[in-house]
């Protein structure tokens, strides 16, 4: 496999008419990776993925995928490339091995034992109109169809949107278990965090348009912590650097920092002892997307970092 | 492609088979009844089919899939949106044509050397696809970025009522005999209305050519259009 990312885009811009959607987006996905592309609703998520597939052009900046442009090869990327979009509408009046027939050819790489092994593991008849399948089997259907011609990539938009958490939960170890079996890189969206956690290697964390962190799930973890310092020590925990998060609680303040041991080492040098206490994906991304630096009660409910 | 054209042909092969139903049974039906003329009953379902076919084909094959979401579905396979969209605008012209050849072979065998000769009524047929689809280009362009099936019904009405009034003149009256005497050469109702004294010739030619380019014209601006979002306007 290849050294060269699967997936670079670099200063990409996208307007719609006078609405930014993306403004100067950098993103690297090694060959291999499984990366989660995080963001609240309408945070450009989908924008980027469809930049992707030659769907969008962006503005400004350049996307390259598998080393190729997905403007100038679109057909070509989308041949190596598996795509599931958010709330996918399918031909409803197709049934399951029609719908499969009508794909297939489009696919030289299409591979029919595989398609149907996908098939009887996501427990799909054949025989089913697609508009009477169940949300949940819809789901799975668009799964198997992204990935039967064996992508070198899979991109997924928010793939479990609309699907109940048992669903979820199911989707996402089907997924799982066909990584475990192939070396492909994954690059999937979504803002259910607690979905992301246990099978990302990294993440990108997208807000208003701009990447606010890129790093490995590990990293994240290692470095973003919560430090529960005296209230005593309130100018100081505002100088941290990497401040994320403040908030005040009587004779504590607990503060979110990006980088944990740079902060700490500071604190040190001032003396401050501080307790730091571990934070998931779900708390890492709250911190970057609508944390405050400002007393909670000084500030509206939702204001974000500047 | 095939692939292509299996699917618009299973999404749009009963309206093909309603238009033909309709066309060829007021046909049989009115030149079996014999009340009036069979030119004028001919006539009458040649004016019907313009309005029925061309709307019939163009509001379903780009509106229908954007409101239903499948649109997107496909353009993100990996094939040209320009072959994507020249299937279905194959499958519009089989839809403009088919129930017109299959009318014409239905009068035929039952009218044809009776009262007028089988070749005028396969001139008459013709002439009806000519106007048919040369208004199918027009309603294909103009409802190929609507975002619902419905409106894309009221804007082809809208090109209809639109080539209508430009036909008759509106400011003199209805008046076939100075039908556009400005616009002929344009105007897609020319075919059924312009050349009714047999003066053909020069004038179809030049329409005729005038038209397809306009056709031309329209399909490679659609062709352009379609694939680009509709939030891309926003």
């Amino acid at each position: 496999m290849s050294d060269a990312p699967t997936i670079e885009m670099s200063g990409v811009v996208k307007r719609f008419g006078n609405k930014p959607v993306l403004e100067g987006v950098n993103l690297s996905v090694p060959a291999g990776q499984t990366f989660a592309f995080l963001g609240r609703n309408g945070a450009g998520k989908t924008t980027a993925i469809r930049m992707l597939l030659g769907l969008l052009k962006p503005d400004a900046g350049t996307v390259r995928v598998l080393g190729l442009d997905p403007q100038k090869a679109p057909t070509e990327v989308r041949r190596r490339v598996g795509y599931l979009a958010e709330d996918q509408a399918m031909f409803g009046w197709m049934r399951v091995d029609q719908i499969m027939a009508f794909v297939k050819p489009f696919y030289p790489t299409w591979d029919d034992r595989w398609a149907t092994q996908l098939r009887e593991r996501f427990e799909l008849p054949l025989a089913t109109k697609v508009r009477h399948l169940s949300k949940g089997q819809g789901v799975r259907l668009g799964l198997l169809l992204a990935l039967a011609h064996r992508p070198e990539l899979v991109t997924l938009d928010d793939p479990t949107l609309g699907l109940d958490p048992i669903m979820r939960k199911e989707f996402l170890r089907d997924l799982v278990t066909y990584l475990q079996g192939q070396r492909v890189t994954v690059f999937f969206s979504s803002h259910l965090l607690y979905e992301i956690e246990p099978v990302a290697d990294a993440v990108a964390i997208l807000d208003r348009g701009r990447i606010v962190r890129q790093a490995t799930t590990d990293e994240l973890r290692a470095k973003v912590k919560r430090l529960i310092l005296p209230a005593q020590a309130e100018a100081t925990a505002r100088g941290l650097p990497g401040l994320l998060d403040f908030s005040h609680g009587g004779r504590q303040i607990a503060v979110v920092v990006e980088d944990a041991p740079a902060a700490t080492a500071v604190l040190r040098a001032e003396g401050v002892a501080a307790d730091e206490v571990d934070l998931n994906l779900d708390e890492i991304f709250e911190a970057y997307v609508i944390g405050r630096k400002e007393p909670a009660s000084a500030e509206p409910l939702l204001e974000r970092v500047a | 492609m095939r692939s292509l054209f299996w699917k618009e042909w299973h999404e749009q092969r009963w309206k093909l088979a309603f238009g033909a139903l309709i066309l060829v049974g007021f046909s049989v039906i009115g030149l079996r009844a014999r009340v009036i003329a069979d030119e004028t009953m001919l006539e009458a379902v040649c004016f019907l089919a313009v309005p029925l076919l061309s709307v019939l084909s163009s509001t379903g094959l780009v509106p229908a899939e954007r409101e239903e979401g499948t649109l997107q579905t496909l353009l993100a396979l990996p094939v040209r949106p320009s072959l994507i969209f020249a299937m279905k605008a194959v499958i519009g012209i089989l839809l403009c044509a088919v129930p017109l050849v299959v009318a014409a072979i239905a009068s035929m065998a039952i009218a044809g050397g009776r009262e007028i000769s089988a070749a005028s009524i396969i001139e008459l047929h013709l002439r009806t696809l000519a106007a048919t689809l040369a208004l199918f280009f027009w309603m294909l362009a103009l409802t190929v970025r609507l975002p619902t099936e419905t409106r894309a019904a009221l804007v082809t009405m809208g090109v209809l009522i639109m080539w209508m009034i430009v036909t008759v003149g509106l400011p003199q009256g209805w008046n076939p005999q100075m039908v556009s005497s400005r616009f002929w050469l344009v105007d897609p109702l020319v075919f059924l209305l312009g050349f009714r004294n047999g003066k053909w010739g020069v004038s179809l030619a030049l329409a005729a050519a005038l038209q397809a380019i306009i056709a031309l014209a329209l399909w490679l601006w659609a062709a352009w259009q379609f694939p680009r979002p509709l939030e891309a306007r926003s």
